[in-house]
């Protein structure tokens, strides 16, 4: 039954409670947790301990190396490949560059952050163990979980276990991979 | 019901008021000096200062409106800062009188000849008489525009209850819609007046846009920098938090972006089409000394501000973000004296069309008008309470800035 432990989990009966509890966790020294709520919670991001996402550098870079795709490809185009006389403007005219360069900018900026999301959340995944506890499709109504991992280098069954139920919670399960 | 508290001005407003017409009394004096010896060019400083505090106080109508049609934490906050702005229009029409008077000495088609080929086409449009009645027209619908919004906000503050309130905000919403479109359309005949027909010859149709961006972005600066100012003092220590100036911020960065947009518009058309009633207005601005203005306003009034405005971390500290919008501000006054200063003049003084001129008056103007507008600003600040006590929204909009 461990050998194929995904986590532990417990159900609490309000948001507060859970708050309460993902802080106590966080201080407990537990790190691969995840907390489930049927609305976004904003406290719980700072009670978890979740770090700040990168996406927002990735995004950045992303928009960065559109421009350069942009002015590389009209470089390309307009001056190496193949260069046009348009209304007698010199072959690497700036100004006409930028449109094309600033579109490609937000494309790539948009791609990377929409791929990027899916990425860093580890989508698309079509199954995910917590849903073997049949009590946590109330997730979506009315309860509220917190998971510790077993893939936590503090994870220990008996230690986890007691220290869940040591948060007060609602009920504890295992969860099975 | 409202937390019905205290919340009038600090005392320091008070002090700052004095402080504005101290200083913008004595630029005023040293201004008329100036005027005496160089009518022109005093009146053309004049202008610039007129264009840059006149336009932080018709971008507060702006932004006024524009809160009441979105909504929002950060409308509820920067209410009475935008509505103090927006009721200095009296002293705005004052300071706008030298411009109406000195008619003569600052346009130079009022000495067009009549064959002309603009004075014939625009025929009583380019008239003295008819540039007058315009203005005075902008400012009476500006007039209407501030004195009803700014009539039901002093009357959402009498209610006691929150149905009238809530009748108050919604007639103001319902009223500022169609408002705001007026609103643009008169702030586009009035930049063309004012500003572009200092070249009579050169026309652009974005002109406009330009301005209701620029301005609104002027405002947006000038109030973050005031709130930062009051967000460490009693009252607005109760009220403002970070996440209100990292909204602040983000419509900051939007409207930086988009008076790059604008900018770029005019500029990409006028480049592509490449005829000669428009390039003259960018080859006289990318000669010389002006073409190192334009570079300046691209990294300094863009690029710089558009980087620093992307991290969210800056966005939330209202002392840092209030000093990037001073930065700003000295920023538009720059872009303001790129519009007017290399305009074709009546007199030149001996200098060649187009060469680039800086006077001292460039400096005193808009610090004189700046310190008469801040003082009628200020005094209008203290007259109401910091935020709309009764206003049904207040409540959440303050839990939204203490947020994370």
């Amino acid at each position: 039954m461990e050998k194929n432990l995904y986590g532990v989990m417990a159900e609490f009966d309000t948001a507060t409670e859970l708050v309460d509890a993902a802080r106590k966790t966080r201080d407990a020294g537990y790190t691969k947790t995840d907390a489930f709520s049927p609305f976004p919670l904003h406290e719980i991001d700072e009670a978890l301990g979740i770090k700040r996402s990168i996406l927002p550098i990735m995004v950045f870079f992303g928009g960065i190396a559109g421009f350069i795709t942009g002015i590389g490809l009209q470089v390309f185009v307009h001056y190496i490949d193949y260069p046009l006389n348009v209304g007698g403007r010199p072959y690497l005219s700036f100004p006409s560059m930028v449109p094309p360069a600033f579109e490609l900018t937000i494309l790539f900026a948009g791609f990377t952050a929409v791929f990027g999301m899916l990425f860093l959340n580890g989508l698309p995944r079509p199954y995910h163990p917590a849903f073997n506890v049949p009590r946590f499709a109330l997730a979506t109504r009315e309860k509220f979980f917190l998971i510790i991992e077993g893939t936590d280098p503090k994870f220990e069954y008996d230690g986890v276990k007691s220290f869940m139920v040591s948060l007060g919670p609602q009920e504890v399960f295992d969860v099975d991979e | 019901m409202a937390d019905s508290g205290n919340f009038q001005a600090p005392a320091e407003i008070s002090r700052l008021r004095t402080l504005a017409l101290g200083i913008g009394g004595i630029a005023l004096i040293v201004w008329a000096v100036g005027l005496y010896f160089n009518p022109e060019q005093a009146l053309r400083s004049w202008l610039l200062g007129f264009i840059f505090w006149g336009g932080i106080a018709i971008g507060s109508i702006g932004v006024l409106m524009l809160q009441y049609l979105t909504g929002g934490a950060w409308g509820v906050v920067i209410r009475r800062t935008v509505e103090a702005g927006s009721r200095t229009l009296p002293v705005v029409v004052l300071l706008f009188l030298p411009l109406a008077i000195g008619l003569t000495s600052l346009y130079e088609w009022t000495h067009l000849p009549p064959t002309d080929y603009t004075v014939q086409h625009r025929g009583w449009f380019m008239t003295q008489e008819s540039w007058i009645l315009r203005s005075a027209i902008y400012f009476v619908i500006f007039g209407v525009i501030v004195y009803l919004l700014n009539k039901w906000s002093a009357q959402q503050d009498r209610t006691d209850n929150y149905e009238d309130a809530e009748k108050f905000l919604g007639r103001a919403t319902a009223f500022s819609g169609p408002a705001m479109v007026f609103y643009a359309l008169i702030v586009t005949f009035a930049v063309v007046d004012w500003v572009m027909m200092l070249d009579p010859h050169w026309f652009s149709t974005i002109w406009g846009l330009l301005f209701v961006a620029g301005w609104a972005l002027s405002c947006f600066c000038f109030s973050v920098t005031i709130l930062a100012f009051l967000s460490d003092k009693a009252p607005m220590n109760r009220v403002l938090g970070k996440r209100h100036f990292h909204d602040l911020g983000k419509l900051m960065l939007a409207l930086t972006m988009v008076w790059a947009y604008f900018n770029f518009s005019q500029f990409l058309i006028i480049w592509s089409g490449n005829i000669p009633e428009e390039t003259g207005w960018y080859l006289t601005r990318m000669a010389g000394a002006w073409g190192y203005i334009g570079v300046i306003l691209v990294l300094f009034h863009f690029a710089f501000p558009f980087l620093i405005l992307l991290q969210q971390d800056f966005k939330r500290k209202a002392k840092r973000l209030a000093t990037l919008a001073v930065f700003i501000l000295i920023l538009r006054l720059v872009d303001m004296f790129y519009l007017i200063a290399p305009n074709p003049r009546i007199d030149t003084h001996g200098f060649e069309q187009g060469a680039f001129i800086l006077s001292w008056m460039d400096f005193v103007a808009p610090v004189a008008v700046g310190g008469i507008w801040l003082w009628y600003f200020f005094g209008q600040l203290m007259s109401r309470p910091l935020v709309p006590v009764m206003d049904p929204f207040l409540e959440k909009a303050i839990e939204h800035g203490q947020g994370h």
